[in-house]
């Protein structure tokens, strides 16, 4: 067999249990390009020194890696900052035992935006990620080292989290895929929060199938998470099969308009390839990205600054001069304007649901409008230009956060630069299923899922 | 309208100072361009603005399950 750290997720946990792997072999692969790519990406902040036994499951011996947000007892979770570099957690997130209760190895703790507020993947504590593609080019943040380490080929999957974009602009630049879940779907406890009304979890890895099966795995009720919903798991792998009779909305004049012409072109293009495998698409008017966006500022501003009030107040020289700004602007919101955005949030669901989905069972748009820019456009030395471009790098994909909807990225082709550019499927609540399958479909019909940096 | 006021770099500076939050210099005027413009895109919420009396936050969780993919 060739490289074994090659194999998709599914198809590695598919070659344990048939036993022509060992999960001794795929960590040995694992670990071989981890020593390879890590001096370029600085996708790990560290890596385990000691691989468990794995137990019986669906992903039994399979090697994954986390951002570093999701708390094991006895070991440290930094979130990326300075001020948690050496916190001990004291117990284990319900997403992580639930994945070491599937047999997953969690080999090591991976790069992230410092206390997941950013949205490049730039960390001046831990150093920068740098995207497998380009290493001059962003990763996308917050969960940077997940959307890298998994393109690399590095782990089989990762869980990110998702309040603005976290899972999706990773996926989306360093060309994987990635699940934004429904609010609600995955348990929080144990995982660092940010703002509680729009905190998701979700699994990047190299295909649908692959986030398929992680879902599987991790979602559900907990009644360690007060906002964790009762709602049934489907078996989301078996579900993969249900395409023939998707329909499909989308806004082809607003993506040719809005979206940089080489992203317009690559997304139109994948709703084409699904038109042709069966689907059918239905033009709508675009959903109002920028109020829903506006409105998620207003939540995730309040809520992050709040969560953050004690260290701002005794500790502000400890936060990067990026995210202490971030910080700083929330607490100038009046609790009027944050609670009339949370009072507005129904209203908005229900209008998305009924004019934008209408009978449609996804909404089709970019992952990202503009083409991936680079570390240096984005980063402190930035200029003048770079609090616009910020904004256009989350333009797409925080209005779905304020909605509390899943969405799912996959990669649809690659720029003239050379670096990813993705297509993203937006749903109503709980329809992670029907967007798994609306990717897997994609990914049937096409290999860009398939590509390797090197 | 909630945003009838236009903040300046003064009022930002002693609105955070009276959380314990101390800036740093030459930010207060900075916040406040931010932060009005993002106060001024709230308020255009013409939907926003249409709410009935008697919508709440926890709504949200009824019109989750409403919504939800059958």
């Amino acid at each position: 067999m060739s490289d074994p750290a090659l194999l998709s997720l599914a198809q590695a946990a598919q070659a344990v249990r048939a036993g022509r792997l060992s999960p001794d072999e795929l960590t040995h692969a694992s670990r071989a390009r981890i020593e390879c790519w890590q001096p370029r990406l600085n996708a790990f902040v560290a890596l385990a020194s000691e691989d468990r036994a794995p137990g019986p499951g669906a992903l039994s011996g399979v090697p994954l890696a986390h951002k570093d947000m999701f708390y094991r007892a006895g070991r440290v979770s930094s979130c990326g900052s300075k001020i948690l570099r050496d916190s001990v957690a004291s117990e284990t997130s319900t997403a992580l035992a639930r994945l070491d209760q599937a047999g997953a190895q969690d080999i090591g703790r991976l790069n992230m935006s410092e206390f997941a507020y950013g949205p490049t993947g730039h960390n001046e504590h831990w150093g920068d990620c740098c995207n497998p593609w380009n290493a001059d080019y962003i990763t996308g943040g917050s969960s940077s080292g997940a959307g890298a380490a998994v393109a690399a080929r590095l782990v089989f999957g990762a869980l990110g989290s998702d309040t603005g974009g976290s899972v999706r602009l990773p996926a989306a630049a360093c060309g994987v895929s990635g699940l934004k879940t429904t609010w609600g779907r995955v348990s929080r406890h144990g995982a660092m929060p940010l703002s509680a009304s729009l905190d998701t979890i979700g699994p990047l890895a190299r295909t649908a199938e692959d986030c398929a099966l992680m879902l599987g795995a991790i979602a559900g009720h907990d009644a360690r998470d007060p906002l964790c919903a009762r709602e049934p798991v489907p078996d989301y792998a078996a579900l993969l099969g249900e395409r023939a009779s998707l329909k499909i909305a989308l806004s082809s004049a607003w993506i040719e308009r809005d979206a940089d012409p080489e992203v317009a072109a690559a997304t139109l293009a994948a709703a084409a390839v699904l038109r042709a495998s069966g689907a059918t698409l239905v033009e709508v008017p675009p959903p109002d990205v920028d109020a829903l966006s506006t409105q998620c500022m207003v939540v995730m501003q309040s809520e992050a600054s709040a969560q953050h009030a004690r260290w701002m107040r005794e500790r502000p020289g400890d936060y990067s001069s990026a995210v202490r700004a971030r910080l700083e602007a929330g607490y100038a919101i009046p609790a009027t304007v944050y609670l009339e955005a949370l009072r507005a949030r129904a209203a908005w669901l229900e209008r998305f649901c009924a004019t934008t989905l209408a009978g449609a069972d996804l909404y089709l748009l970019p992952g990202l409008a503009i083409r991936v820019p680079t570390r240096a456009q984005t980063g402190p030395q930035g200029g003048a230009g770079m609090p616009r471009l910020l904004a256009e790098v989350t333009r797409l994909t925080r209005w779905v956060n304020y909605l509390g909807v899943p969405a799912l990225v996959v990669p649809c082709g690659f720029d003239s630069s050379g670096l990813p550019i993705s297509v993203q499927f937006v749903g109503r609540p709980f329809a992670e299923a029907r967007l798994l399958a609306a990717g897997h479909a994609f990914q049937r019909e096409t290999d860009w899922h398939q590509r390797v940096p090197v | 309208m909630t945003t009838a006021r236009q903040w300046s770099g003064e009022a930002i500076e002693a609105a955070l100072a009276a959380q314990g939050i101390a800036l740093a210099p030459g930010r207060g005027e900075r916040l406040a361009r931010g932060l009005q413009a993002l106060l001024d895109a709230s308020a255009s919420d013409r939907l926003r603005d249409a709410l009935p009396f008697d919508a709440e936050p926890p709504g949200f969780l009824l019109a989750i399950q409403r919504c939800k993919a059958r």
